[in-house]
């Protein structure tokens, strides 16, 4: 949606804490793509990843009132949605993610892929789950959602050092495992 | 893992020009930066607003109950949302604890508590719990479908204590319980849940 | 693998006569005499004999080969063994209790470093302490990191929180997380509330009323 001249966020949580509680659709609208590709590429899976977003949208909601920098809900709705993806995931046997199971996210209703690239996304999808959960989300974080290492220690709770540390790790494993399979 | 020249990660942190690179370095950056393309691509997923906001419209229980709500049935919760129907999930939602006397059911010593196993799994001629609890016996704690959504639950109570299980689909099938937070490796290759079943009378 | 049950009851009978009627038919011949033979080594060592036990049947219901589950066996013996030099050097008085072995051991198999248990056993240097390294592990299976975790639950302890309620320390520490806050964010606001955290609720009636007992093992 184009969200051109849209209140800013600051604005919006101001208004649904005002009582306009249908103001929420404003960061629904916003924010859902990338929330929703983000717990897909972090789970494996639409489905787990639609629950995963759509319950930490209604947390969000919520606990509106302690996002104590309403400018930076972004980063404070990637925190709900990322630490949503690691309790399923700490919930879940490792071979629950395994490489059969990987392509989910590259099936033939990717309409808008075509078939080459759609095998390259399975590939690169399947080596994206050999990766521990740090490092895809850190990965994914960096160089999918496109945050700064700033924001991403906002997201994580971790520092900064900490984080390039995982992203340089997840790219070496990354191209380790992209090697293997091509 | 192997490490890879500390000059690719600085061209992909934006600290090093990519003309600054040689025509190999290049290749592994731009296979790194494709990656991240096919991955951002977007989704074809429905858009979860008329979902988000339906659950926001709904009344709010109070903090106090929305805590007891979730420390109580905190598996409930994604089990109601998740329709993968093969995914079989499973949860260990109670622990027990001091109840008055005279309730119907069995009593409950002091070093006794209860277990609540539940799991999905539609088209299961039957569902056996299995665990350190029973002797690895399978058949001795059933769980049941009585109004046949696939969704099998036990209530079973057990002496207190740590105990390692799996589930046990039409007498061949081992499953874990997905959704169960505390896991173990089974040196077997495989992962059994653990519950904890702790004392009744606190 | 009960952790507040007397093992300490069961380890000596049970290896002294012999684990071979409990496995009988229930674990693959092949297994038997060398199941047996690691059962009796650990109860010469004074270690628990149950969840070796317990491991054989586990394999046999599971339909394991003969030499994956004495392999198994022998890697559980292992994990007791470890868990008893850490018992020792954490301050325990030899010969250490079969049943705080089998504590220990649950806490190094759910991932918990050895340094971190000891912390643990020093800040609780009696038993009982099943409900302090549980409450450890499930932070760290939230990933928490493990000495922060560890410095969570002891500083409950510090404060006062019975044994019995450690636990829900550790729950209360995920509840946070799944409200927003980071890992941080989550140790820190549960720490200010010490002692007080929210008790696990009571089952409902009728799952009280719908609880039955499982129903006694077979003999073998």
């Amino acid at each position: 949606m184009d969200v051109t001249g849209a209140p800013s966020d600051a604005e919006v949580v101001a208004r649904v804490l005002g009582g306009d509680s249908e103001a929420f659709t404003l960061v629904v609208r916003r924010y859902e793509a990338g929330l929703l590709r983000f717990a897909a590429r972090m789970l494996g899976s639409r489905d787990a990843a639609a629950d995963a977003v759509a319950e930490s949208f209604v947390r969000a909601y919520r606990h509106l009132a302690s996002c104590r920098e309403p400018a930076r809900l972004r980063t404070w709705l990637y925190r709900i949605v990322a630490n949503r993806c690691k309790s399923h995931l700490a919930r879940r046997p490792i071979a629950d993610v395994s490489l059969d199971e990987a392509p989910a996210v590259a099936d033939a209703a990717d309409t808008e892929l075509n078939l080459e690239r759609a095998e390259q996304l399975a590939l690169v999808q399947r080596a994206l789950v050999r990766l521990s959960p740090e490092k895809r989300e850190a990965f994914l974080l960096k160089h999918v959602e496109g945050l700064s290492y700033e924001e991403m220690a906002a997201v994580t709770g971790e520092r900064v050092p900490t984080l390039k540390m995982r992203v340089h790790r997840a790219r070496e494993a990354l191209l380790q495992v992209l090697e293997e399979y091509e | 893992m192997n490490a890879i020249d500390p000059r690719i990660h600085q061209a992909l942190d934006g600290e090093l020009a990519p003309a600054a690179l040689s025509a190999e370095l290049s290749r592994v950056v731009e296979r790194l930066v494709t990656a991240a393309a096919l991955l951002a691509a977007p989704l074809p997923l429905a858009s979860l607003e008329s979902r988000v906001m339906a659950a926001i419209r709904r009344p709010v229980p109070s903090p106090a109950r929305r805590l007891l709500r979730w420390l109580a049935t905190p598996r409930a919760i994604t089990f109601r949302v998740r329709p993968v129907w093969s995914l079989a999930f499973a949860a260990v939602v109670a622990l027990l604890t001091l109840f008055p006397l005279g309730h119907e059911g069995p009593d409950i010593g002091e070093h006794e508590g209860i277990a609540q196993f539940v799991g999905r799994f539609p088209g299961a001629q039957s569902v056996h719990v299995v665990g350190s609890f029973n002797d690895w016996r399978s058949g001795s704690i059933a769980l049941e479908d009585v109004d046949q959504d696939g969704v099998w639950r036990a209530t079973v109570v057990l002496p207190t204590g740590a105990y390692e299980y799996m589930f046990v689909v039409d007498g061949e099938r081992w499953v874990p319980d997905h959704l169960a937070e505390r896991l173990v490796a089974d040196e077997f290759g495989r992962e059994n849940s653990i519950v904890i079943v702790r004392p009744a009378r606190r | 693998m009960k952790l507040w049950l007397g093992l300490a009851l069961l380890a000596g009978p049970l290896a002294a006569q012999s684990a071979e009627a409990r496995l009988e038919g229930r674990v693959p011949g092949a297994a038997i005499p060398a199941v047996d033979s690691l059962v009796q080594r650990a109860y010469a060592e004074g270690l628990p004999t149950e969840p070796l036990i317990q491991k054989a049947l586990e394999g046999g219901a599971k339909q394991v080969t003969a030499p994956r589950i004495v392999a198994a066996v022998q890697v559980s013996l292992g994990q007791l063994r470890d868990a008893r030099d850490l018992l020792v050097h954490g301050g325990d008085e030899p010969p250490v209790t079969p049943g705080e072995v089998t504590t220990v051991a649950w806490a190094l198999r759910r991932g918990l470093p050895g340094p971190v248990v000891q912390r643990v056993l020093v800040a609780l240097p009696r038993p009982p302490r099943a409900s302090a390294m549980h409450a450890v592990a499930d932070l760290v299976a939230h990933h928490f990191d493990p000495d922060s975790g560890a410095d969570l639950i002891i500083a409950a302890i510090g404060q006062g929180v019975v044994p019995e309620r450690l636990l829900d320390v550790s729950a209360a520490a995920a509840h946070e997380l799944q409200r927003g806050h980071t890992h941080a964010e989550a140790l820190a606001l549960v720490r200010q509330e010490l002692p007080n955290v929210p008790a696990s609720p009571k089952p409902t009636r009728s799952a009280v009323a719908r609880a039955r007992r499982p129903a006694a093992p077979t003999p073998p």
